[in-house]
């Protein structure tokens, strides 16, 4: 051993001692090497989650070394979970696609080509596809991961260019009910607060979300505020599941899956029989809606009447009583702010939307609303749905800038920013994501482009769209950073930059746009998303003797894609498509988003605006600038939002439904799938990171202990789970998490025997058009005895 | 040459005379102390055995309760290991527990 080796050893044999008994020693560091010596930290989004933690990747001569939170940002405080403090990993890892990569036939073997063949292949194949069958023959299908500016670009080509609304993207699998649940209650999209109101709340609503693991920074922020306040907080979970959430729970109400709806009618009931609602804030600010009629207060309580507390808990299987209900109902009422939080558990249904309304029918009913401490906060899963997709005009039906495709004024606009001849958008939507893989099933879309996702293991019922892309008659080009099992199935492969390897912004849940700066190059030939854009669109503008599609790449031509060109991007998405708008972008310009630690809440119109944080409570005079400059009376709220001529709120009737396929005697058991804390999404990304895969190596099955015993059962044993559609075998975990009569895995594992989508049923909500993965029915049998197992990675 | 990070504990009102007693053990290196009666040291010493010895030494001291080793480093005895120079004997210098009558499967 040396001498400084030595030295070193002692020290840290001192600290370690010391660390036992909280000691401070007065060990002196001068000569000691310090690990972050040479490094360059760069500020950034995490890439993964919804909850948008701001982070530094600490650099060394150009190869990425770590990675720290950000104290000052207003979302993660300098925290990070261990996917954020790991996902850096992916910068240098050997799989990465670093070159294009083609095959005629999906049945060949892909070989490398240059970029140059390879944007002419993606060019030539959707110029085909359109001159065969225009643009409804064509599609994009992005991803809530994508940045905004590679998303807005992408849709901009898609819809100006080759005249195709066939644009959609994976938060439509997510997101699409929250969306249409705001729509129709707020009249806009995206929550009216924010994260601001976790440290204010005196009660939490936490129902069809186990933030402890989807979203576990957030669930610090809350755990930290009860654990703080644990006789003025109340924690209420609802959802069929216990899970790492229910643990700081004060009430946690096991509903039956999809009677959730039920509950929350039971508790308007309660609310308005205990006269706990707000007549003022009703009186001044609210419609009353049933199906295409508006009606009044008396028939809304009528509706609500029919969910007597006993009626509910009856209804949601009898492991919770009238009294809880009542509790419940009164604890959200009176208290000093409420926020209600939820993500999938809603979304992901048949009745998603229905679900989302009700949950605001409760916050408009009690005025919960508008002020600090009290939300309807919608957790979004990725961290960019609402930035790129929702915002960005990433879904079929909306243009950039919350506009609806069907309405003519909303088209024009945007086709005279983008200077593009009057009635060149199609006035319909596109195909929303069920149907478009539908139209790939039949060969009805030609050429289709998925970007930064895997549709072939995250569409529900995947069986069943997997035969369509296997199709040799539909051209798939994917663009990613991995292989995945959508590349497999693809014939063109491109191979992008990954995150901080390229500038862009990211929109998280609270409306807020942060901004992540290039860092290190990408390996090999990577490149950026929006050179990749510009470049194929170049030549499909050539091929199609198109001189539109070329005007809409004109305003990027010759910028570095490094920095000048998604600034461009970004400059025309945030000055010109978001100008006026609810989301108004304007402030938030590259320049006052590098100034943040973290980022700008729009509507943000001005620069000085946004350089504040920009709005933390939307519609609130004095707090939101379009408040004040939309105002059309004296109320203090004003609720401009682009979907409510009578800019009210509006509280929905809605009625208990069940789900599209629940349980009988030939599938006993509800299937429930959902997340865990150790991966994310198809794990192309945690699945190569050592210590996530230590944690947690493959999918299992939650059984319930009672009915594990009658199966026959024991923990780590193999068990069949088939439905209609579909079989997986998993070992099973016999924990007490899901309710009686239910069984839950999740949907990370890319093992085709481990894969749940292939169980799951392709049934959508009506309206968002979002799929119900939260129900459906299976069969349970033991298969054998514990198995050893290998974690599997494309 | 092992190293070890300890926690010496010791009556809180005798701090002073311990921390004076273990300034006669050239192998101990104190580092700090507070008024809860811990002391944080390290020891280095030529051998496991030694440094077991003076373990049980200082744990017969009056006034000290425990001594807790948080951190242990034999690299070197490891090496020696392997190179075959020496044997290694953990507890060498106990006596071997009586053999217990009850148990039958000795």
């Amino acid at each position: 051993m040396t001498q400084s080796r030595r030295n070193f050893i002692k020290k840290a044999a001192a600290l370690s001692a010391a660390s036992y008994v909280s000691m401070n020693l007065p060990i002196s560091m001068q000569d000691v090497a310090k690990a972050d010596e040479g490094l360059v930290w760069h500020r950034g989004s995490c890439r993964l989650c919804g909850v948008g933690c701001r982070v530094e990747l600490g650099v060394k001569n150009g190869k990425p070394m770590g990675l720290r939170g950000v104290p000052q940002s207003r979302t993660n405080f300098g925290y990070v979970c261990m996917k954020g403090m790991h996902f850096w990993k992916c910068m240098r890892h050997p799989d990465r696609l670093t070159k294009p990569l083609y095959r005629k036939s999906k049945k060949d073997k892909f070989k490398e080509i240059s970029w140059d063949e390879a944007l002419d292949i993606a060019a030539t194949e959707f110029a085909n596809a359109h001159k065969a069958g225009g643009g409804n023959a064509v599609a994009y299908y992005g991803s809530g991961q994508a940045l905004t500016e590679e998303t807005y670009f992408f849709q901009k080509v898609m819809r100006g260019g080759l005249q195709s609304n066939n644009v959609e993207g994976n938060p439509r699998l997510c997101m699409a009910s929250a969306v249409g649940g705001y729509l129709t209650s707020f009249g806009a999209d995206e929550p009216i607060g924010g994260y601001s109101d976790l440290e204010k709340a005196h009660c939490f609503f936490i129902i069809g979300s186990n933030t402890a693991e989807a979203h576990p920074v957030l669930f610090r922020r809350i755990m930290r505020r009860k654990l703080d306040n644990a006789a003025d907080v109340k924690v209420i979970n609802v959802d069929p599941r216990v899970s790492q959430t229910s643990r700081i729970a004060d009430m946690h109400l096991q509903f039956k899956p999809g009677t959730d709806l039920s509950l929350l009618n039971g508790m308007a009931n309660v609310i308005i029989e205990e006269k706990l609602y707000d007549e003022e804030f009703l009186k001044n600010y609210t419609t009353f809606k049933s199906g295409k009629d508006t009606v009044d207060f008396e028939t809304y309580k009528a509706q609500v009447a029919q969910y007597t507390p006993v009626e509910v808990a009856k209804t949601c299987g009898g492991s919770f009583s009238a009294e809880d209900v009542k509790t419940v109902a009164r604890w959200f009422a009176a208290s000093r702010g409420t926020v209600t939080l939820w993500t999938m558990g809603l979304n992901q249904r048949k009745q998603g939307v229905w679900a989302n309304n009700l949950v605001h029918n409760l916050h408009i009913l009690t005025g919960q609303l508008l002020k600090d401490g009290a939300d309807s906060l919608s957790l979004t899963g990725q961290p960019n749905a609402c930035g790129g997709v929702r915002e960005g005009g990433g879904l079929c039906h909306i243009l950039p800038g919350h506009r609806p495709v069907a309405n003519e004024k909303m088209r024009a606009q945007v086709e005279q920013a983008w200077g593009v001849p009057p009635g060149r958008i199609p006035p319909k939507p596109g195909l929303h994501t069920m149907a478009m893989f539908s139209a790939v099933n039949d060969a009805k879309i030609r050429a289709i482009w998925i970007n930064c996702t895997s549709p072939v293991q995250s569409l529900p019922n995947c069986n069943l769209y997997n035969k369509g892309m296997d199709r040799d008659d539909v051209f798939i080009v994917t663009t990613d950073i991995f292989q995945t099992l959508t590349t497999q199935k693809s014939n063109l492969v491109l191979p992008t930059c990954f995150h901080f390897e390229k500038t862009g912004v990211y929109g998280c849940t609270e409306r807020r746009s942060q901004i992540t700066a290039k860092a290190i190059d990408a390996p090999g030939d990577a490149k950026p998303e929006v050179w990749i854009i510009r470049e194929w669109a170049g030549r499909l503008a050539e091929k199609m003797n198109d001189p539109v599609i070329a005007q809409c790449i004109k305003p990027f031509e010759g910028l570095d894609e490094s920095y000048e060109l998604p600034k461009a991007i970004w400059d025309e998405y945030t000055q010109k498509l978001t100008a006026h708008r609810d989301n108004d972008l304007r402030g938030a310009t590259y320049e006052v988003l590098e100034q943040m630690y973290d980022g700008v809440q729009w509507p943000a119109p001005t620069k000085d605006f946004a350089l504040t944080g920009g709005t933390v409570k939307k519609f609130v005079k004095g707090r939101d600038p379009m408040a004040d400059t939309e105002s059309k009376d004296d109320l203090p709220y004003q609720f401009y939002g682009p979907a409510h001529a009578d800019r009210k709120l509006w509280i929905w009737l809605r009625d208990q439904a069940d789900p599209e396929e629940i349980p009988d005697s030939e599938y006993p058991f509800y299937l429930s799938t959902g997340r865990i804390i150790d991966h994310w999404h198809t794990m192309s990304m945690t699945g190569r990171v050592p210590e996530l895969m230590r944690a947690n190596p493959y999918a299992y099955v939650e059984i319930n202990p009672k009915d594990a015993q009658r199966l026959g059962i024991k923990p780590g044993d193999m068990v069949e789970l088939k439905s209609r559609r579909g079989v997986n075998v998993l070992p099973a975990k016999v924990y007490e998490g899901p309710v009686e009569g239910m069984v839950f895995a999740y949907w990370h594992d890319q093992h085709e025997d481990r894969m749940i989508n292939k169980v799951t049923k392709d049934a959508i909500d009506p309206g968002s058009k979002e799929p119900e993965f939260k129900i459906c029915a299976v069969q349970v049998k033991r298969v054998s005895g514990p198995k050893p197992l290998t974690p599997y990675i494309v | 040459m092992p190293i070890s990070g300890v926690v010496i504990t010791c009556r809180t009102e005798a701090t002073e005379k311990v921390l004076a007693d273990l300034g006669q053990y050239q192998s101990l290196e104190i580092h700090g102390s507070d008024n809860k009666g811990n002391i944080v040291a390290v020891i280095e010493s030529d051998t496991s055995e030694d440094m077991e010895r003076l373990i049980d030494t200082i744990n017969k001291h009056e006034d000290i309760f425990n001594v807790g080793m948080t951190y242990l480093n034999t690299e070197d005895e490891a090496e020696q290991m392997a190179r075959g120079e020496r044997l290694a004997k953990p507890f060498g210098f106990r006596k071997p527990l009586a053999p217990d009558p009850s148990d039958d499967t000795q």
